[in-house]
């Protein structure tokens, strides 16, 4: 028994229809093309379109739930050792119906079995945590076991079904380990940081030039999701950045402060080493996803500079990163145009592949939010009167009765 | 079989010549590799950043600035990005037009967005119509479904339909989010007129890839005021079968183009709506609770099923 539950020739067949799809889309290939290629990639996996595959999810997620909760109910346990039990069966039960639609009747993305897996997660970890604290683990122990157990069943289903947000549960509930160990703040990230670094360096290790197609992609967005986890973890000002975007001035600058100046600065540092590290590899490895991720992490560095330096914050900063970001990209496009064949290094601003159409765009919703926006930006009416009035523009508090 | 091979197997069949399998082989090995998308994004972030950062200038420091400079300011920033764009823009066309360059359709969007701070930072401070101020919203309204056709620009349209949303009321400030009788109406007439709008622009045949803007917002604000009439009056009210009608509508309509966005929007909201209507007639009674959600889990998922082995061939 092969120890991935699909098999990979045919996870690679899926992810070659997927590029002539959009080869197709483009105009680069005929329709006759395109049954052609279609022929050399046979699929047997049962797959079905985004939307369906949500409401799968979603109704699957609301039926089990429903079941476990009238189970629960009728039976009315009283005893936490068997409710432990109780949901760690129900957890086995659903991964066991996970298992046979995906190798009876070949489910793939499905939605279904997604949800069924995803659940028995939960159940078997809920069960579990409930078994080892009846049975005299203490409240910090618990914090450390049952996210280890979360981060271990999480890379289980990732490495049997494939799953990408199993890989991402399993990093975010490993992440959480390092602060239940009662440490300085500075030990906590250093520990964090070691951990998502060996992890790192695991799936570089993996992903080999060798691989088929889809599991390079596969690690690509692995790879974007632990970098973006060792920026979080090195970038001691995020959590101002959130105190800052929600005007929770006592959060501003509560974390970075706990944290001794070598530290700091070593931080502060990695702020600008890592996107700069994300940028080049993903330029040299053409991975498009490492890119985005870099530059994302570049301009929250820019972003959280101010902070790290003690700087003053201006309203219009935004803004300044704002023009600095159309600046750069007016830059880019110009420069890659004025390339022999609009072409530099291979890299290109032509529209080459057209993108999938589905209804509506992120950026279209940013656009309708635009309205709402400038009206909560608005100065109060009449505010130029009463600041005049009392002398809070000045004056000695001075008001024009005096 | 990975991808390169399968394309040189296919030049060696001859089923694909070989400019195109040269083309398709750079492209699958990222020998050329387009960023065009990364480029976009970024501006339009930055746009919006800009858009961020100026409207919080202007609320921070109108005072130290004063109206003089900040509504000069605006007006040039917004007349520069008009006059660019009616300089660069391509002529009009009912069809589909590509921007002229990357940054044009930002250009475009920048400019309303600064036009209406210019005209919301005016109104808060002069009052100029008084009571009659969203009347400004109205006439911003049509310069941005002008803007929006005559330059064939997708944003600047979603721009146009909320600010209509807003004339009718609804804005992203807290105390208009409750949906009293007199938005859920307002709610009504607004989605219907906007639907009416995009189906007739569609049959005239005039930016027909505009509807599904129309249609999403049509949909989420008719199905909101729909659902939230039925949470008010549950079963006794029109509300509850307008939205099944609306919820039936819309999955019909889904299935006919092949867009599966509006099944999902349909059989939530439909969903929704006829939950709150059953456990109100269960008396939330806990057994009936559970077997109705387990019941009717089972029944969505083995339509969808049915529907999803339908449309088998478009997967």
């Amino acid at each position: 028994m092969m120890f991935v539950m699909y098999p990979p020739q045919q996870e690679e067949n899926i992810y070659i229809r997927q590029q002539t799809q959009a080869w197709r889309r483009s105009g680069l290939i005929t329709e006759e093309q395109l049954s052609a290629i279609n022929e050399h990639t046979d699929i047997q996996l049962r797959r079905t379109n985004l939307f369906f595959r949500l409401l799968f999810f979603v109704f699957t997620m609301l039926g089990a739930g429903a079941v476990v909760g009238l189970f629960f109910w009728l039976l009315d346990f009283k005893d936490a050792d068997i409710i432990a039990v109780m949901l760690i069966c129900f957890g086995a039960a659903f991964y066991i119906a996970a298992e046979y639609l995906a190798g009876k009747y070949l489910f793939y993305r499905h939605g279904v079995e997604e949800a069924l897996v995803v659940m028995a997660m939960v159940l078997f970890c809920a069960g579990c945590g409930i078994l080892l604290s009846e049975n005299h683990l203490t409240l910090t122990q618990l914090r450390i076991v049952v996210p280890a157990l979360l981060a271990i069943t999480a890379c289980w289903i990732y490495l049997r079904f494939g799953f990408l947000y199993a890989a991402g549960i399993s990093i975010v509930a490993l992440s959480f380990i390092p602060f239940q160990f009662n440490l300085s703040p500075a030990a906590e990230r250093i520990m964090l940081f070691s951990v998502l670094c060996v992890i790192f360096v695991f799936s570089l290790l993996a992903d080999k030039p060798d691989l088929e197609d889809f599991r390079k992609n596969r690690y690509a967005k692995i790879q974007a999701c632990l970098t973006t986890a060792i920026y979080l973890t090195v970038n001691l000002q995020i959590m101002g950045l959130f105190g800052l975007i929600s005007m929770d001035r006592h959060a501003v600058h509560l974390n970075p402060q706990l944290f001794p100046p070598s530290i700091y600065w070593l931080s502060y540092v990695l702020t600008f080493l890592v996107p700069i590290a994300a940028i080049y590899w993903g330029i040299k490895s053409r991975k498009r996803i490492i890119i985005t991720v870099g530059i994302v992490m570049a301009c929250v560095t820019l972003a959280t500079n101010k902070s790290y330096l003690g700087w003053t914050r201006y309203a219009w900063d935004p803004a300044i990163l704002g023009i600095i970001l159309v600046g750069l990209s007016l830059i880019i496009t110009r420069w890659l145009n004025s390339g022999v064949d609009q072409r530099r290094f291979g890299f290109t601003a032509r529209n080459i592949l057209k993108p999938e159409e589905g209804g509506i765009t992120p950026a279209d919703v940013a656009a309708a939010l635009t309205p709402g926006v400038i009206e909560t930006q608005q100065p109060p009416a009449g505010a130029q009167e009463q600041y005049f009035k009392g002398g809070s523009s000045g004056g000695g508090g001075v008001e024009g009765k005096f | 079989m990975n991808t390169a091979k399968l394309l040189r197997k296919l030049r060696y069949e001859k089923k694909l010549n070989s400019g195109q399998a040269e083309l398709l082989l750079n492209l699958q090995e990222r020998r050329i590799f387009s960023v065009l998308r990364e480029l976009r994004f970024f501006l339009y972030i930055g746009i919006l950043l800009i858009i961020t950062g100026a409207g919080l200038t202007v609320k921070q420091y109108f005072i130290n600035l004063g109206d003089a400079a900040i509504i000069s300011a605006l007006t040039l920033c917004f007349a520069a990005a008009f006059v660019y764009c009616f300089a660069q823009g391509r002529s009009y066309e009912r069809g589909e037009v590509a921007s002229p360059n990357i940054a044009f359709d930002y250009i475009l969007f920048f400019g309303c967005a600064f036009y209406s701070m210019d005209v919301a930072y005016i109104e808060t401070q002069y009052h100029l119509l008084g009571e009659l101020w969203e009347n400004y919203l109205l006439i911003s309204v049509a310069l941005f479904f002008f803007l929006a056709y005559r330059f064939d620009n997708r944003l600047v349209l979603s721009l146009a339909l909320s600010t209509l949303a807003a004339w009718f009321g609804f804005t992203l400030s807290a105390h208009r989010f409750y949906f009293e009788n007199y938005y859920r109406l307002y709610a009504i007439a607004y989605a219907l007129i906007v639907f009416c709008c995009g189906v007739l622009l569609y049959r005239i045949d005039i930016k027909k890839h505009f509807l599904d803007i129309y249609l999403n917002f049509a949909a989420h604000f008719l199905c909101i005021a729909l659902l939230s009439g039925v949470t008010e009056y549950k079963i006794l009210s029109l509300y509850f079968p307008a939205l099944l009608l609306a919820c039936a509508a819309l999955a019909f309509y889904s299935v006919q183009v092949r867009k599966f966005l509006y099944v999902l929007y349909a059989v939530i909201y439909g969903y929704i709506g006829i939950s709150i209507v059953i456990v109100d007639q269960i008396h939330r009674q806990t057994f009936f609770l559970f077997i109705y959600f387990i019941v009717t889990s089972m029944l969505v998922i083995g339509l969808i099923f049915k529907l999803s082995r339908r449309f088998k061939e478009n997967q």
